[in-house]
C-alpha cells in the first residue's frame, strides 16, 4: 500500500500546472482531492511518472452566480457545494447529487473537478452534468476550450480531456421556473457507489401533460446512459403510476448490457434502473406540479 | 491458603458501593480520544526495518523457482527471506485437527491467493514494496478446488497432498436417541440454509515489530496481539525454540473480534530479523492484506438441518448437518469455530436429544480464522429458522412457540445433550421484557395493516445462549487438547496506599482496565484514580490468556478479587499482631481493618501496607511481608470432554431476545430495519456503559453479517472482494437505532455472579433479522436460506414468487 515512486509538483496557477503536464515525457496525473486517485497509487494501479497537485491552486475554489447559471471552480470541494446556500436554492438537483456523494470526510476533500475528471460510471456528479447539461472549462497549452457534459464522458474513466489540459470550471444553468426535478439512487449502503440511480427533470405544460422530460441514468453502462426512447415516451402524456412504470420498463430495455458484479447482476441492475426512472419520474412531476403551484 | 472470592456485589467488603456495577466511564478513553494510547504502528526502534510479502495471485500452484537477486541488490534492502528460508528455520503450523498446517511461506506450492511466497526487509515499506516487483517467481498453475463439495470428491485436486483428502475431519456426535425422537414425532422440519463467509474487521489490522537474535536466539515479539501467552507458545514451536526464549509484548490494538491472527506475518518478520543480525523488523499489514490473506475470514457453511416436534409444540429432537469450508489449511483455528456450537447446541431450549453430523473441508480459500462468537451465530441462524418454520407449520405464534420450548428457571443448572452446563437464566422473563419493549401485539397489528397494503413487513424474534467463559475442552471434538485457561493479577499496595495491578494483556477495548480499577477500588475504598493498572509482557506477567471466548470479564474479576483477598487475609494478621487479637477479630470495610467489637480500634489500608513495608521485624514470622498478592483464577471442575465431545465446556451461559422489524422493498430487495429491541441477561452487569457498548457494537456486526458481509470468490478461487468498497461493513447509516433493557440473573459459578458478554448480540442479531425477513416473506410463499440476505437475493425470490 505505498505508492511507486513519481516526480511532484505543486504549482500555485492553472498556467504552471498546464506547463508541467505539458512538460511532462512520460504520464502525468492531477491531484485534486485526491480520493480517487490516492488509492490508486497506493496499490499501484496508478503509476505515474508525475503528479501534479492542484491543491495549492487557489483561483480554482468559488461558487459563483452569473447569467442564469452557476459556476463552480474545479479545485472546491463537495462540501462546500453541499453547504451553498446559492447552489441549494438555485439548483437544487447539485444539491441533491451532492448529498449522495460518499460521506462528509469524502466530500471535505474530494472536489467537483475531480469527480468530473475521474468520469466513474456509478458516480453522481456525472450523471449530474449531463442531466443538467452542464458546460465544462477547459485549459491546456492551446488555451481555453469549453466542453459539453454529454461530449465530455467518453467511456469508463476516460474524458475528452487531452493529456495536458485542465478542467477549471464548471458551469450549470440555475433551475427554470416550473421545472420539476429528482436525483435518486440505489446503493448497498449509504454512500457508496449507485448500483443504479437517475437524474430527472421535467416540466408540466399547461394541459398539465409532461414535457421537456430529461432522463440519466448512471451505474449501468460505461457513461452517463439518457434513454431517449423513455424521455419521448413521457413527453406528452398525461402524469401518473403507469406511465413511470412504463416509461421505467422502456428504460431498462432501452439500456445496453449493464456491468455485472459481486452486488448486482447486469439483469439486477436493468430491473433497478427501470425503478429509479419510474421513481425519479414520480419525484420530479411531483415537484414540476408544485412548481406550478397545483400541487 | 484456601481463597474465597466473593460470589455477589453485597459481598465486597464495603457498605457503599462507588464503583462496580454502576456506569463507569472507560479510563482508558482520555488517552484512546487524545491520540496518546501507544499502537504497534507506533512504535520505532533504533535501526528497525520494515517488511513487506510477496503473495501469490494463483489459488493453487507449483512454486517452481523464486528469484531475489534483483532484489537483493536494490539500495535499502537488508534481506530477503522465501519459502527456503521457512524450511529451514520453521516447522507448520500446528493446527486443529493435526497435521493441517503449512509453513509461513509456501516453499513447493501455494495454496491460496496471498499466500506468502517471499519477503523483503528494508530501511522504509516503499523500498521494500519497490523490492517486491523485483522477485521474479515462476508458477505452474495447478487445478484449484474452490467449492468444499467437489473437494470431498475423489477426483478432487488436494490442497495438501500428504493428507491423501481434503477432508479435514468428519464425525456424527449423536447424544440421546435421535432417530427414536424424529420416528416418533408428530411433525418433522427440514430446510438446507447457506452461511456466506464473513468476518472480523477490527479498526486496526495486524502488525508486529521482531527481533530474534542471531546469537541467543532470543527472540522478542511486540504486536497487536490478542493472546499474548498462546502467541508466545506457538511462535516458540513454530520455530523449535525453547519457551522461555520467546518474549512477547502485547501493544494496546484497535479491535480484534477474532482477527488479529498474525502469525505468517510475524514469523516472517521474525525470520527477516534474523537475517538482518537481530534488527528489529516491522510488519504492518495494509487492509489488502488482511482482506485476502489474514484474519479476516471465517463461517463458510453449507447447513442441511431438522427439528421434530410433538402436537402439543415442543421440540423433541434437532439434528444438524454442517460442511464447513475451512479454506487451504488450519492454521486459523476455524475448525474450533465448528466444534464450539456443541457449547450450546440446542439453544434456550429443552431439546432433549440432538445430532450433528460435522465435515470440515479443505479448500484454496484463505484458512479461516475466528470471529466473534466463534461459531454459534451461523448455528443458531440455522435453528432460529427451524423454531419459526415449526411454529408457522404448528400455527403458532413465534413468540409463543419459544415461550413453551424454554428451559424454566428452576431447572438450573441446566445440562444441555451435548454436554455443556447452563449455570442459570430467566428465559421467559427476558422473553417478555422484550416483547413488552416492542409492543409486540401493536407491531403485529401494523404488519397485519401493511401487508393490507400489499407491502413486505415481517417481525422477527429469536433468542439465542452466548456461551461465556471458554475453556480448551469445548473444542476437544476438532482436536484441541487441554483443559483450564487462566488468568492472572498481581496486586500491590504502596506505602502511601496507592495500588498497582500487574496483567499480562494488553487493550483491545472491552474495557478491561477500567473494571480492574472498579474491582480494587471498591475493596479496599479507595478512588478509581488510586488504582494504577500495567501491563506486563509474557517473560513477567502471571499466568495469562487475556481476551477471547467471552471469558477475560469474568476471569479477571476472578483474580483480581482472589488477589485481593490474599492481601487482605496478610493484612488481617498483621493488624492483629499489632492490635493483639486474633486474625478472626480483624475484618476489613470500607478500607480499613478494625477490630471487631472494638469500635474505634482500626487501622487504614495504608498504615497497615506502610508497616508491612517498612517494619518487617513487627510482623508475624509467617506473613510475607509484601503488601502484594498474586492469584491465578481458572474456571473449576472443567474435565476432559468424552467420547461424543460433551464436557462442562464454558461456565456460563447468557441468554438474550432480540425483536426485530422489517421491512423489505419490492422493487429493490432492500432490508429496511425499523424496529430492534433487545434483551439480555448476562448476569451481574459489572460495568453497564461496558456491557452496552458490547451490545451495540455486536448487533451492529450481526446486522453486517445477516444483511451486507460476505466475502466472495469466483471458480478460481480468486477473491473478488478486496476492498471496503466490496466487502460492505454497516456503517452507523445501516445500523438501526436499537432500545435495550436487561435482566439480571447472577450466575451462581462466577466471580460476583457476571457471566460472559463480551461477544454478546451477534449471537442472536443474524438469526433475529432473518427471522424478521423470512416473516415477512410468508405471505409470497418463500424463504430466504442464504445469508447475507442481500438485495439481489430476496429481489430473486420476491420476482421469482410473484412470477
Amino acid at each position: 500500500m505505498k505508492p511507486a515512486p513519481f516526480e511532484y509538483v505543486a504549482p500555485t496557477t492553472v498556467e504552471e500546472a498546464v506547463s508541467s503536464l505539458s512538460g511532462c515525457d512520460g504520464e502525468a496525473k492531477l491531484l485534486a482531492g485526491g480520493q480517487s486517485l490516492m488509492p490508486l497509487l497506493n496499490m499501484r494501479l496508478a503509476r505515474p511518472d508525475l503528479v501534479v497537485d492542484l491543491g495549492r491552486v487557489a483561483a480554482l475554489d468559488y461558487i459563483r452566480e452569473s447569467d442564469g447559471r452557476l459556476a463552480i471552480g474545479a479545485m472546491t470541494s463537495k462540501r462546500s457545494v453541499e453547504r451553498s446556500g446559492l447552489v441549494a436554492s438555485r439548483q437544487p438537483l447539485l444539491h441533491a447529487a451532492t448529498v449522495l456523494v460518499a460521506h462528509p470526510q469524502i466530500r471535505n476533500r474530494g472536489t467537483v473537478g475531480g469527480s468530473m475528471a475521474q468520469a466513474d460510471p456509478a458516480a453522481e456528479y456525472p450523471a449530474m452534468a449531463v442531466a443538467l447539461d452542464a458546460e465544462l472549462r477547459v485549459v491546456g497549452p492551446d488555451g481555453e476550450r469549453s466542453i459539453n457534459a454529454e461530449d465530455f464522458f467518453v467511456t469508463y474513466l476516460t474524458t475528452a480531456l487531452q493529456p495536458a489540459e485542465v478542467l477549471t470550471e464548471i458551469r450549470v444553468p440555475v433551475l427554470a421556473p416550473g421545472s420539476g426535478w429528482a436525483f435518486t439512487e440505489v446503493a448497498r449502503r449509504h454512500g457508496d457507489f449507485a448500483m443504479a440511480g437517475a437524474a430527472v427533470t421535467v416540466t408540466l405544460d399547461a394541459g398539465g401533460h409532461c414535457a421537456d422530460a430529461k432522463i440519466v441514468l448512471f451505474g449501468v453502462g460505461p457513461v452517463p446512459v439518457r434513454p431517449r426512447g423513455a424521455e419521448q415516451a413521457v413527453n406528452g402524456e398525461r402524469p401518473g403510476e403507469d406511465l413511470y412504470r412504463q416509461a421505467g420498463r422502456k428504460a431498462s430495455e432501452e439500456i445496453d448490457e449493464p456491468l455485472s458484479d459481486v452486488h448486482a447482476s447486469a439483469e439486477y441492475r436493468r430491473h433497478l434502473a427501470g425503478v429509479m426512472v419510474r421513481r425519479g419520474l414520480a419525484e420530479a412531476v411531483a415537484r414540476a406540479a408544485a412548481a406550478r403551484g397545483d400541487a | 491458603m484456601a481463597v474465597e472470592i466473593p460470589k455477589r456485589l453485597e459481598d465486597l467488603p464495603t457498605s457503599a458501593r462507588r464503583w462496580v456495577g454502576r456506569h463507569v466511564q472507560r479510563r482508558e478513553d482520555a488517552a484512546l480520544l487524545t491520540g496518546r494510547t501507544e499502537f504497534i504502528d507506533d512504535v520505532v526502534l533504533p535501526r528497525m526495518l520494515h517488511c513487506a510479502i510477496l503473495r501469490s495471485p494463483f489459488a493453487h500452484a507449483r512454486v517452481v523457482k523464486v528469484d531475489t537477486r534483483e532484489a537483493e541488490s536494490l539500495p535499502g534492502v537488508v534481506a530477503v527471506v522465501t519459502g527456503e528460508d521457512a524450511l529451514r528455520w520453521s516447522h507448520p503450523a500446528i493446527t486443529a485437527p493435526d497435521g493441517w498446517g503449512t509453513h509461513c511461506i509456501a516453499a513447493q506450492k501455494v495454496r491460496y491467493v496471498g499466500e506468502p511466497v517471499a519477503a523483503v526487509a528494508a530501511t522504509s515499506r516503499y523500498e521494500a514494496e519497490d523490492a517486491l516487483e523485483r522477485i521474479t517467481v515462476d508458477y505452474d498453475p495447478l487445478e484449484v478446488v474452490a467449492d468444499p463439495f467437489r473437494a470431498m470428491e475423489e477426483s478432487s485436486p488436494l490442497v495438501i497432498e500428504e493428507k491423501g483428502t481434503n477432508v479435514m475431519l468428519q464425525r456424527v456426535f449423536t447424544w440421546g436417541e435421535v432417530d427414536r425422537a424424529f420416528a416418533d414425532a408428530a411433525h418433522v422440519f427440514t430446510e438446507k440454509f447457506r452461511w456466506n463467509r464473513v468476518g472480523a474487521n477490527p479498526t486496526e489490522t495486524f502488525g508486529a515489530v521482531c527481533e530474534w537474535d542471531p546469537m541467543s536466539l532470543d527472540l522478542t515479539v511486540r504486536g497487536s496481539i490478542q493472546s499474548a501467552s498462546h502467541f508466545g507458545l506457538g511462535r516458540a514451536a513454530t520455530f523449535g525454540l525453547p519457551s522461555n526464549k520467546v518474549n512477547v509484548k502485547s501493544h494496546p490494538h484497535g479491535g480484534s473480534f477474532g482477527g488479529k491472527g498474525g502469525t505468517r506475518g510475524t514469523d516472517i518478520a521474525c525470520m527477516l530479523s534474523r537475517k538482518a543480525g537481530g534488527r528489529p523488523v516491522k510488519w504492518i499489514e495494509d487492509r489488502m492484506e488482511y482482506l485476502v490473506s489474514g484474519g479476516s475470514q471465517a463461517w463458510d457453511r453449507h447447513y442441511i438441518a431438522s427439528i421434530a416436534v410433538d402436537g402439543d409444540g415442543r421440540v423433541t429432537g434437532l439434528d444438524v448437518k454442517l460442511v464447513d469450508d475451512l479454506g487451504a489449511t488450519g492454521e486459523g483455528y476455524g475448525a474450533i469455530s465448528a466444534a464450539k456450537p456443541l457449547a450450546a447446541f440446542t439453544g434456550p431450549y429443552t431439546i432433549p436429544v440432538a445430532r450433528y453430523d460435522l465435515t470440515l473441508v479443505a479448500t484454496n480459500k484463505l484458512p479461516a480464522s475466528p470471529y466473534r462468537g466463534m461459531g454459534p451465530p451461523p448455528h443458531f441462524f440455522v435453528l432460529e429458522q427451524l423454531m419459526d418454520i415449526a411454529a408457522r407449520g404448528l400455527d403458532i405464534d413465534p413468540a409463543e412457540f419459544r415461550r413453551r420450548n424454554f428451559i424454566p428457571s428452576d431447572r438450573f443448572p441446566y445440562t444441555i445433550p451435548s454436554g455443556n452446563e447452563y449455570d442459570s437464566g430467566s428465559y421467559e422473563e427476558v422473553l417478555d421484557k422484550a416483547l413488552d419493549l416492542a409492543g409486540y401485539a401493536e407491531l403485529r397489528r401494523q404488519q397485519a395493516a401493511a401487508r393490507e397494503q400489499g407491502r413486505i413487513v415481517g417481525i422477527g424474534v429469536a433468542s439465542a445462549i452466548e456461551p461465556g467463559v471458554f475453556d480448551w475442552n469445548a473444542y476437544a471434538v476438532v482436536g484441541m487438547q487441554g483443559t483450564g485457561v487462566p488468568e492472572g493479577a498481581t496486586v500491590s499496595i504502596d506505602v502511601l496506599g496507592m495500588i498497582t495491578v500487574r496483567v499480562g494483556f494488553a487493550m483491545e477495548g472491552q474495557g478491561q482496565y477500567t473494571l480492574v480499577s472498579q474491582l480494587v477500588a471498591d475493596y479496599f475504598g479507595v478512588e478509581m484514580d488510586a488504582v494504577r493498572v500495567v501491563q506486563l509482557d509474557t517473560q513477567s506477567a502471571p499466568p495469562s490468556f487475556g481476551p477471547g471466548g467471552s471469558r477475560l470479564g469474568v476471569a479477571i474479576t476472578g483474580a483480581v478479587l482472589g488477589a485481593c483477598e490474599r492481601i487482605r487475609e496478610k493484612m488481617c494478621a498483621v493488624t492483629a499482631r499489632l492490635m493483639q487479637t486474633e486474625p478472626a477479630n480483624i475484618e476489613l470495610r470500607d478500607g480499613k481493618f478494625t477490630v471487631k467489637g472494638m469500635p474505634g480500634a482500626e487501622m487504614s489500608v495504608p498504615e497497615v501496607a506502610g508497616t508491612m513495608l517498612a517494619r518487617s521485624d513487627l510482623l508475624p514470622p509467617d506473613v510475607d511481608p509484601r503488601p502484594e498478592a498474586t492469584h491465578v483464577w481458572t474456571a473449576p471442575g472443567r474435565a476432559p470432554a468424552d467420547e461424543e465431545g460433551r464436557a462442562k465446556s464454558y461456565l456460563t451461559a447468557a441468554q438474550a431476545v432480540h425483536v426485530v422489524g422489517v421491512e423489505i422493498d419490492p422493487d429493490t430487495g432492500f432490508v429496511e430495519i425499523f424496529k430492534y429491541v433487545v434483551c439480555d441477561d448476562c448476569g451481574t452487569r459489572l460495568n453497564p456503559a461496558v456491557v452496552e457498548g458490547q451490545t451495540e457494537g455486536s448487533v451492529a456486526q450481526g446486522v453486517g453479517v445477516a444483511l451486507y458481509e460476505e466475502y466472495v470468490y469466483d471458480e478460481e478461487a480468486q477473491p473478488l472482494t478486496t476492498t471496503f468498497m466490496d466487502y460492505l461493513i454497516p456503517t452507523v447509516n445501516e445500523v438501526p437505532a436499537m432500545e435495550k433493557v436487561a435482566v439480571v440473573t447472577p450466575s451462581p459459578f462466577t466471580p460476583l455472579g457476571a457471566k460472559g458478554c463480551g461477544e454478546g448480540a451477534i449471537h442472536t442479531t443474524p438469526a433475529a433479522v432473518m427471522c424478521a425477513v423470512n416473516d415477512a416473506l410468508v405471505p409470497l410463499g418463500v424463504l430466504a436460506r442464504e445469508v447475507p440476505a442481500a438485495p439481489k437475493r430476496l429481489w430473486k425470490l420476491i420476482r421469482a414468487a410473484r412470477d
